[in-house]
């Protein structure tokens, strides 16, 4: 047994008061003059032996009432199954506000459940208990009870994905790591696939059953031809979840229905657009709404620009020059001089690549020094080199001869770690020439998208599409160094992999100049669209045995099971209440002594 | 107040107009004028003489020829009665000077007054009366006589009266028998905080030499009910014994206590044909006289 309150059992000395007055007046009492004694003596001598004892029932009574009364306010509590108190535990709870806790069930909105579930968790907590908060990003916080049951009267449903096993792994250990004992009582709707296999968590689980989730059906995906518009482009949308009937879906730019279709899950809906503006445009594909509202807009960032115009010095190779001519063909690429290939310095954009003679090298080299441009050819060197960068085609090919890069400044594509594609200003330097003795890359398919890209996006500065989960780590471009998003510009602290926001949207990436180098689509993660739950069985199978699902009151029955304690003050009041009453018909009895 | 009956007053607020004699007198006219025939009368049939009327005689005593003839009321008077002789005896030891309130008499206090009073009727009927009062020794003796002179005989002698030691009844009991020859009326006035059955003794013994015995058992009120501090040590103050206790807690049992000793001396006393009086001090002196009388009246 212990003590919620220990220092009320210092009361317990109270108990001694009783015995205390009682030694205080066994002092000599005053003498009265009284002729009947002899009556008094007859009376004393027939009730002495009943009164005496009566007098030490009451005086054990009221000691005993006293010391129940001090016990009672000591909170005493005790290990006994019926308990509805807990010693101090550690409590983690996990509520899945995931995008998927949007969906209305029944008029209400399955959150609503979720959260009333949690707040009957946290209801039962007590003050020694080690709290902590896991919602939709997975981060176990460590909460108050009152910061807890705020959190909880504003949460609103994300637009993020949860792994619910992950984030209840996470609270495990944390938990577990707590030196009280502890418990994850976790509090979704159990989406299947959000319920991924794992090791068991470190820390026994509970989970809250909740009611069943609605039918439901989203956009899973949006492909958009080609990247950039010159005449016009296709957008093609990806369906998920329940029914087969075609339901509308809707193509908005800018506002503005340019396309509608019919598609059902499983199927692509394939919308047609002809001719747009030049310029970055933010468009949404759209379903119907159904009883899950965030998984029916898909963002989207369609680029309408006019093909680079491109011209190849025969310094360039034959395979460039195929390469471009296949481009320009498929109207990717336009005729003219925007963007020059060759292994001479010229005016303007210009890709440049090593000349076939080493001896022209020194004359390149003084042309990069004349305009100003701090990269030079150094040695030759052969090898094989694999290629990183983030432009389409490098992955699969290798480098077998290529000149060292010196100098300073943006590097594009690296061969073995060391620059191999630099670019500075209008000049983009390439250290080996693309062709077969110096790369494979020319005898790859991934050649013309590389080319493509080079030209398009690095050589003529074309922006970037980056596509992302809502809160899920994304990398951006490192020209990218703020996002223009609907709820203004936000700048980037760091370069490279960022957390893409969590409120779906298209998000422009601007450049150190303000230039739109790019843009961010944020959309929903298409695991969330299944709201079908997970089985009891796959539950246990990865949260543990006993994991549940249960219902509010056998969550209630099962919650600190192991730190189960009973809060015995009622009793022991119930108990001073007994000892008072019997007190009181005692000493009230006591004036009636009478003759028998 | 002093223009009421004084034998139906507060015995402390008649006290407190004046000496003994003084309140024995107004409580015996007060007495006898609420009274249609002499109180104690005597039992004897043998006519003695004539005597005028006086108030509280009973009119079954009126000779109504005398007065057909003569337009005097008189009453017959019987030889035995003109010769009672009755014989008071009056404890005084040091429990009776006990009250248990400011403005009550002390038993001693009541009793004398209540002696004085009965002895003043008893005299009015010519009767010979005579006082005994004791304590552990008989103290005071005035033999029974029906002169003038014994009114202030024994109205002096009570008043100067006060409380001694120890009781021992049963040597002035037995100093009764001395003093009464004949047949006649014994009046115990007492506390009776003593010794029962010795003082049973010396009553039946009275009882065997013909005497009517009537006891007069004196009480303060607050010996009936006990009352005092939470806690106290209560002393008799005659032998000194004492016994602690809680009245609370005996409050109770000690009514019952004192309940049942008043029981046990009227059963006692009813068995050898005594009559028994239990007196509070007060009681208006009126009434004991008047259920005395009525007793009286009863055995006669």
């Amino acid at each position: 047994m212990g003590f919620l309150q220990p220092l009320a059992l210092l009361g317990l000395a109270a108990a001694g008061i009783p015995a205390l007055l009682h030694l205080l007046q066994r002092r000599t009492p005053p003498t009265v003059p009284f002729p009947a004694v002899r009556y008094l003596a007859e009376t004393e001598r027939r009730h002495s032996r009943r009164l005496k004892l009566r007098n030490l029932l009451l005086l054990l009574l009221r000691m005993a009432l006293l010391a129940c009364i001090a016990v009672a306010a000591a909170r005493p509590v005790a290990r006994l199954p019926f308990g509805d108190l807990h010693g101090p535990s550690a409590l983690a709870v996990v509520v899945d506000n995931s995008l998927s806790s949007a969906a209305v069930q029944g008029g209400r909105r399955v959150l609503d459940a979720l959260t009333d579930r949690a707040r009957g968790v946290f209801g039962r907590t007590a003050s020694g208990d080690h709290l902590w908060l896991v919602l939709a990003d997975g981060i176990p916080r460590r909460v108050t009870r009152i910061e807890a049951l705020l959190a909880l009267d504003s949460l609103r449903p994300a637009g993020v994905r949860l792994d619910v096993a992950d984030a209840v792994r996470a609270a495990a250990r944390v938990v577990a790591d707590d030196p009280l004992p502890g418990e994850v009582v976790v509090v979704s709707d159990l989406q299947r696939g959000a319920v991924s296999s794992g090791p068991l968590p470190p820390a026994r689980t509970l989970v809250a059953g909740v009611p069943a989730p609605p039918e439901n059906r989203g956009i899973a995906a949006v492909r958009i031809t080609p990247d950039v518009w010159s005449a016009g482009g296709t957008v093609v949308s990806t369906l998920d979840g329940t029914g087969t009937d075609d339901r509308p879906v809707r193509l908005e730019i800018g506002g503005v229905v340019v396309a509608r279709t019919l598609a059902a899950p499983g199927r692509d809906a394939v919308m047609s657009v002809e001719g747009v503006a030049p310029g970055w445009h933010a468009a949404r594909v759209l379903l119907d709404p159904d009883e899950l509202r965030g998984d029916d807009v898909w963002h989207v960032a369609v680029r309408g620009a006019p093909p680079t115009a491109t011209s190849v010095a025969r310094g360039a190779g034959p395979f460039v020059q195929q390469a471009i001519g296949v481009l320009q063909e498929a109207g990717r690429l336009s005729h003219g001089t925007e963007v020059r290939l060759g292994d001479r310095v010229e005016i303007g954009r210009t890709i440049l690549f090593p000349p076939d003679e080493p001896v022209e090298l020194g004359g390149v080299n003084r042309a990069l020094a004349a305009r100003g441009i701090p990269w030079r050819f150094g040695d030759p060197l052969t090898g094989e080199w694999t290629l990183q960068g983030d432009l389409r085609g490098l992955e699969d090919a290798r480098v077998l001869r290529r000149y060292h890069l010196t100098g300073e400044g943006q590097v594009v594509a690296t061969a073995g770690g060391e620059p191999w594609i630099v670019r500075q200003g209008a000049l983009v330097i390439v250290a080996s020439r693309l062709e077969p003795r110096w790369t494979t890359l020319p005898v790859t398919a991934g050649f013309v998208p590389f080319l493509d890209a080079l030209i398009n996006r690095v050589a003529a500065a074309e922006a970037w599409r980056v596509e992302a989960a809502a809160g899920a780590t994304v990398v951006l471009p490192s020209s990218a160094a703020a996002l223009l998003g609907p709820q203004g510009r936000l700048p980037l602290a760091t370069a490279g992999a960022v957390q893409a926001p969590t409120e779906p949207g298209v998000y422009f990436l601007l450049g150190n100049a303000g230039d739109t180098v790019g843009a961010l689509q944020v959309n929903h993660d298409r695991r969330e669209i299944p709201l079908e739950p997970a089985a009891p069985r796959e539950i246990r199978t990865v949260f543990g045995p006993d994991a549940g699902p249960y219902a509010a009151g056998a969550l209630d029955r099962e919650l600190f099971r192991g730190a189960r304690r009973a809060d015995l003050a009622g009793w022991f009041l119930a108990l001073a209440l007994l000892f008072a009453a019997v007190e009181l018909g005692l000493a009230s009895a006591g004036g009636r002594v009478r003759e028998d | 107040m002093v223009g009421g009956r004084l034998d139906l007053l507060d015995p402390y607020d008649v006290a407190e107009l004046g000496g003994i004699e003084f309140t024995a007198e107004g409580v015996v006219e007060g007495f006898l004028a609420g009274l249609h025939r002499s109180p104690f009368k005597g039992f004897s049939v043998e006519f003695a003489e004539h005597r005028p009327y006086q108030a509280g005689d009973e009119l079954r005593y009126v000779d109504w020829r005398v007065l057909a003839r003569s337009d005097r009321l008189t009453v017959k008077q019987y030889e035995a009665e003109t010769n009672l002789r009755s014989m008071i005896v009056l404890d005084v030891s040091r429990s009776m000077a006990w009250r248990g309130a400011d403005r009550r008499l002390t038993k001693l206090g009541y009793a004398q007054r209540l002696v004085a009073a009965l002895s003043l009727v008893l005299l009015r009927q010519r009767d010979a009366t005579g006082l005994i009062a004791f304590d552990e020794e008989v103290r005071a003796v005035v033999p029974a006589r029906a002169r003038v002179q014994q009114r202030w005989s024994l109205l002096s002698t009570i008043a100067g009266l006060d409380a001694g030691h120890g009781t021992a009844a049963e040597p002035a009991l037995r100093r009764v028998t001395d003093l009464l020859r004949r047949r006649g009326l014994v009046v115990f006035v007492s506390d009776l905080l003593f010794d029962r059955d010795l003082a049973l003794l010396a009553m039946q013994y009275l009882r065997h030499r013909g005497h009517q015995v009537m006891v007069f058992h004196i009480m303060d009120p607050s010996e009936c009910e006990l009352d005092g501090p939470p806690e106290a040590r209560f002393e008799d103050p005659e032998t000194g014994a004492g016994v602690v206790v809680r009245p609370r807690e005996f409050r109770a049992a000690y009514r019952e206590t004192v309940r049942r000793a008043i029981v046990a001396w009227r059963h006692a006393l009813r068995r050898v044909g005594i009559a028994y009086f239990p007196v509070l001090t007060d009681t208006p002196f009126g009434h004991v006289l008047r259920r005395a009388a009525a007793r009286r009246s009863r055995l006669g």
